[in-house]
């Protein structure tokens, strides 16, 4: 059917009436916009448990009568800030765990400074990764413990977890975890060897700038910035849409700066020769063979994710040695998959359901 | 009454929402060929270098205005970083210190820590 023909005139003056509520409502929120710093993400309480350098251990204060016996530590990606698990009551994964019984730590990141510029993946994986483990094992009283990674946080830990076989992990959980580089193929050919000189690149600024790798994001969806702009103005008189809109906002603009020796590494190791898939990564001297995780793990994938795709995320559980093993492929996005209104509905559940047998 | 196929605002949605995945789904295909990576390497190349020289005309302009120059600005953040790292530093021994000593002047060391006896709904008949 015609769309012009299919619209209903009866409801012209409503429509209309409706449009000009809303043309005022934008105009008197725009102003407020424009005047209001937004709101105020991860404001769940916690205390500082470890902080130096670029690493920072966080323990969210429990407040349910009774703890599950294991507690977790999260693992937050380099690239972001770990605010994104804890948006805002009711839209924060943090505050659904810890009321759900978790007593729950998270290893964040600052920006790392610049005499931190020679970090290694060795640093992450062998250095920060088992100092929290035992941070949380002294702190919470428990020789066991969980790790959720996110995104690259889940592929440091997927190589913690690789490289200590024999404990104290109990259970591994990733979110979108990149194991296939090659199927990464904007980024691919972003760091296309023959063309990008990844050593100039690091040897002339130090730490790579966030604006590099904000840029570097935006690009797989050219278009989202400024259609999310048209989405915002048409929304703005929705106090809802506009503060779950800053929240995301202002997290995409708190992209942090990467290590260069991380990020050199990044790009040669896992861009360039894809060692974690072709089971050749080495750490420290050690090889880092995802065969040697034996610990239950979950999987949790996206199915629209546009900064790890299904392709780069899905040899994990194939790879890992774990009788326990399981993926889930839930519908949304990167970020959608782990904070919103649809990861409330989705992943959390689910998440609480496979953790909550598992942490006794 | 207006539904979801006939209403205007609905339609002009999902026409704004069609355009972005075109959009997006061209620029991707443009954007994996090697000409593009050629293209945007060499680019990013010339464009740092002309940034540099930029920034360095800029900055020696600053000075003479008598005003911060964003490296001067840089450092100051650095310099906040650092102060908030410290702060930060200070906090997590605190932290330690208050963990250890089993100190009770603060309201949530006083706390005592819940037992870690949870069990899953599932074992316990759906009571939790």
């Amino acid at each position: 059917m015609n769309a012009t023909s299919a619209l209903d005139f009866t409801s012209v003056p409503e429509r209309i009436q409706s449009e000009v509520q809303r043309a005022i409502q934008r105009s008197i929120k725009g102003v407020e916009y424009i005047a209001s710093s937004g709101p105020m993400p991860g404001a769940t309480p916690k205390d500082i448990i470890l902080s130096r350098g670029t690493m920072m251990l966080y323990h969210y204060r429990p407040v349910a009568d009774e703890l599950y016996r294991i507690p977790i530590l999260i693992v937050m990606a380099t690239t972001n800030r770990g605010y994104i698990l804890d948006l805002a009551p009711g839209q924060s994964l943090i505050e659904f765990l810890i009321k759900r019984g978790y007593d729950v730590y998270m290893l964040d990141w600052n920006a790392p400074k610049p005499e931190e510029k020679n970090l290694r993946m060795e640093d992450y994986v062998l250095g920060f990764i088992p100092e929290c483990v035992r941070a949380v094992q002294k702190d919470s009283g428990e020789t066991d413990v969980n790790i959720i990674g996110y995104c690259a946080g889940g592929m440091l830990s997927t190589l913690y977890a690789s490289l200590f076989p024999d404990g104290p992990l109990k259970n591994l959980v990733c979110f979108t975890t990149p194991i296939d580089f090659r199927q990464m193929t904007l980024f691919q050919n972003f760091s296309d060897r023959r063309y990008f000189d990844v050593d100039r690149l690091v040897d002339s600024v130090g730490n790579v700038p966030a604006e590099m790798i904000v840029t570097s994001f935006d690009m797989l969806r050219p278009a989202a910035r400024a259609v999310g702009q048209v989405q915002l103005w048409e929304n703005i008189w929705n106090d809802e849409y506009v503060k779950s809109y800053r929240m995301m906002d202002k997290w995409g603009a708190d992209t942090l700066p990467l290590a260069g020796e991380y990020f050199r590494q990044m790009t040669k190791d896992l861009m360039w020769d894809n060692k974690i898939y072709n089971d050749t990564m080495s750490l420290g001297g050690r090889k880092a063979d995802l065969a040697n995780i034996k610990v239950p793990i979950l999987h949790a994938v996206a199915e629209h994710d546009h900064i790890v795709p299904y392709e780069a995320a899905k040899h994990l559980i194939a790879k890992v040695g774990s009788s326990d093993k399981q993926e889930i492929i839930l519908k949304g996005g990167h970020v959608s998959l782990v904070a919103g209104a649809n990861a409330v509905k989705r992943l959390w559940p689910k998440l609480d359901s496979w953790l909550g047998e598992r942490s006794v | 009454m207006a539904t979801k196929d006939n209403d205007p605002a609905e339609m002009w949605r999902t026409m704004l929402g069609e355009m972005e995945k075109g959009f997006n789904t061209f620029a991707t295909q443009t954007m994996t060929s090697p000409e593009f990576s050629k293209v945007m390497n060499q680019a990013g190349g010339v464009a740092a270098g002309a940034q540099k020289q930029l920034g360095d005309m800029m900055e020696k302009y600053l000075v003479s205005m008598n005003l911060p120059s964003r490296t001067q600005l840089v450092n100051m953040a650095e310099r906040l970083q650092a102060i908030e790292g410290q702060l930060s530093e200070i906090k997590a021994l605190l932290y330690q210190v208050h963990h250890n000593s089993g100190a009770s002047d603060d309201r949530f060391a006083s706390t005592p820590k819940p037992p870690r006896t949870r069990r899953p709904p599932s074992t316990e008949g759906g009571s939790k």
